[in-house]
C-alpha cells in the first residue's frame, strides 16, 4: 500500500471542490432541506476506493472548508468528517464487498451520523423535514458511485 | 483521529468563546470567497442571459414604467424634504437631537445557499467598503438583518428570519416597544415578551424603535398578521410577517453610521443631477443641527 504512488490526485480535489460548489448552488426553499450531503458522500466514495489518499486529514481539512464556506461554527463539519471517514477507513474493505443496496443503507447510517453531528450545533427545534437530506443521499449514491468510479478509472486515479 | 478530534474541538471553542479568533475567521472566510463566487456563477448566469435576450419592447416598458416611479419617487421626496426640515425644525425647538436621513451604500447578494439550518446571506461588500459586524441591512421595503461577520471581498448578513436574531420594534399607532424574533426558514417572525392586555392588533405595522443603538430608528420591520392570547400562558402569541422582500431581493442596502449627510449624497439613485443645486440651499438650516448632534 505504501508503495502505491499517488497518481492524480488532484483529481480527487476537484470532485471535491465540485461537491462543495453543488451544496452551495442556489436551490429554491422547498427544497432546501432536501439537498444530499454531496461533501460527505463523495468523501466517503474516495475514503472507501483509496483509503490511502483520502484518509482522516483530508476529511477534516474539507470539512473546515465547509464550515467557513457555510459560514457554521467551525469544526463542526471537520469533526462530523472526520469521525466518519475515520469510520469508513476501519471498515472500507467490507463496504467494497457490499451490493449497492446494502452500501446504500451503510451510507444512510454514515449521513445520519454526519448530519446528526451538525444538527446538534444548529439552533433549531427538531423537525422531521430536517432529516431529508440523508434520504436524498442515500438516493443518489448509486450515481454517485458510478460517476466516482468512471472518473477514477479513466484518470486511473490512484 | 485522536488529533482531528481535539483540533475540531479546539476549534469549536476557540470560535464560539474568544474574540481575537475573528481576524482569522476573516482571512478563511476571505480564502474562501472564490469558491462562493464559483457557485453563484449559474444563477448570475441564467440572470445576464434573461437579460440580455428581454426584448427590446419588455425594456422599453421597464424602462416607462421605471421613469413613472422615478417621478412620483422624486414628487414624495420634495415633500418630504420639506417636511424633514419642518421636522428638523420642531425638534430643535424642543431641544431633542434626531436623525432622520442615514447614509446608505448599496450591495448585492451573493446567490448562495448557506448552512439551511441558519438564515444568512452572503453580499458583495466586505471590509474594503467599510462594512462592520452589527450594521443594519435594509431593503427597498424594510429592515433585512445586520451584518454578522465581515470578510475583505464579502460579509454574511443575519436574515430576520434567523432564530437567534432579535431586534427592539415599535408599534407605529400607539408607539408600544416590543422585540421581533426570527422562528427560522419560511416561518414568520414572532412578537414576545407582551402581556394580554398588550394592545396590539391585526395590520399594525412595525418600525425599527432604535433602542439598542444598532438599526436606525423608523424602517419598517414587518406587520402584525394574527393575535392570540392563549390560556395559562404568560405572553400573547403574535406573528408578524416581515416587510422586507427576504426571500427575493437581490440589491441590499446597507445604513452607514455618522452625521447627517446632505440630501443628494444620500440617494444619489434617486436624485437628479438637475435638482442637486436646489437642494444645496439646505446645509443652511441644518447647520445647527449637526452641531447639536455633537453635543449629543
Amino acid at each position: 500500500m505504501v508503495l502505491v504512488k499517488p497518481q492524480h490526485s488532484s483529481v480527487i480535489y476537484i470532485t471535491l471542490l465540485f461537491a462543495i460548489l453543488l451544496m452551495l448552488v442556489p436551490l429554491p426553499d422547498t427544497l432546501r432541506y432536501a439537498r444530499p450531503e454531496w461533501v460527505a458522500i463523495t468523501l466517503i466514495y474516495w475514503a472507501m476506493a483509496l483509503p490511502q489518499r483520502v484518509s482522516i486529514g483530508v476529511a477534516w481539512f474539507t470539512g473546515l472548508v465547509m464550515d467557513v464556506v457555510t459560514g457554521g461554527i467551525l469544526g463542526i463539519h471537520a469533526f462530523a468528517y472526520a469521525l466518519v471517514i475515520y469510520l469508513v477507513g476501519r471498515l472500507h474493505l467490507q463496504i467494497r464487498q457490499y451490493p449497492l443496496w446494502q452500501q446504500a443503507f451503510t451510507i444512510l447510517s454514515l449521513v445520519s451520523l454526519v448530519h446528526f453531528i451538525v444538527m446538534l450545533s444548529a439552533p433549531i427545534s427538531f423537525s422531521w423535514n430536517h432529516w431529508l437530506t440523508v434520504l436524498t443521499s442515500t438516493l443518489v449514491w448509486p450515481l454517485v458511485y458510478a460517476v466516482l468510479r468512471k472518473i477514477r478509472r479513466s484518470f486511473q486515479v490512484s | 483521529m485522536l488529533l482531528a478530534v481535539v483540533a475540531s474541538l479546539l476549534l469549536y471553542f476557540l470560535d464560539t468563546r474568544l474574540d481575537y479568533f475573528k481576524p482569522v475567521r476573516m482571512t478563511l472566510s476571505t480564502v474562501v470567497y472564490p469558491v462562493q463566487k464559483l457557485a453563484s456563477m449559474p444563477d448570475d448566469f441564467t440572470t445576464w442571459f434573461a437579460d440580455f435576450f428581454q426584448g427590446h419592447r419588455q425594456l422599453r416598458e421597464k424602462i416607462m414604467k421605471l421613469e413613472a416611479q422615478n417621478l412620483t419617487n422624486s414628487v414624495r421626496m420634495q415633500k418630504m424634504q420639506a417636511l424633514e426640515s419642518e421636522n428638523m425644525r420642531l425638534r430643535e425647538l424642543l431641544g431633542s437631537s434626531f436623525r432622520l436621513q442615514e447614509r446608505v451604500q448599496v450591495a448585492e447578494l451573493l446567490s448562495v445557499d448557506l448552512d439551511p439550518f441558519y438564515q444568512h446571506v452572503i453580499i458583495d461588500k466586505g471590509e474594503t467598503f467599510g462594512v462592520y459586524e452589527g450594521q443594519p441591512v435594509l431593503d427597498s421595503l424594510g429592515v433585512m438583518g445586520q451584518v454578522a461577520e465581515v470578510s475583505q471581498f464579502s460579509s454574511r448578513v443575519v436574515l430576520l428570519t434567523d432564530p437567534s436574531h432579535s431586534i427592539p420594534v415599535q408599534i407605529v399607532r400607539n408607539g408600544l416597544r416590543a422585540v421581533v424574533t426570527g422562528r427560522g426558514l419560511g416561518e414568520n417572525l414572532q412578537m414576545e415578551f407582551l402581556p394580554h392586555n398588550a394592545d396590539v392588533r391585526v395590520g399594525d405595522l412595525l418600525v425599527t424603535s432604535g433602542l439598542g443603538g444598532r438599526f436606525p430608528v423608523g424602517y419598517p420591520v414587518g406587520k402584525v398578521i394574527s393575535v392570540n392570547f392563549p390560556q395559562g400562558k404568560s405572553f400573547a402569541e403574535i406573528t408578524v410577517t416581515p416587510a422586507a422582500r427576504l426571500a427575493t431581493s437581490r440589491e441590499v442596502m446597507l445604513v452607514l453610521p455618522g452625521e447627517k449627510i446632505d440630501f443628494g449624497i444620500t440617494f444619489p439613485l434617486q436624485i437628479e443631477e438637475s435638482d442637486l443645486p436646489a437642494l444645496e440651499e439646505q446645509p443652511a438650516a441644518d447647520a445647527p443641527i449637526t452641531s447639536s448632534e455633537e453635543n449629543n
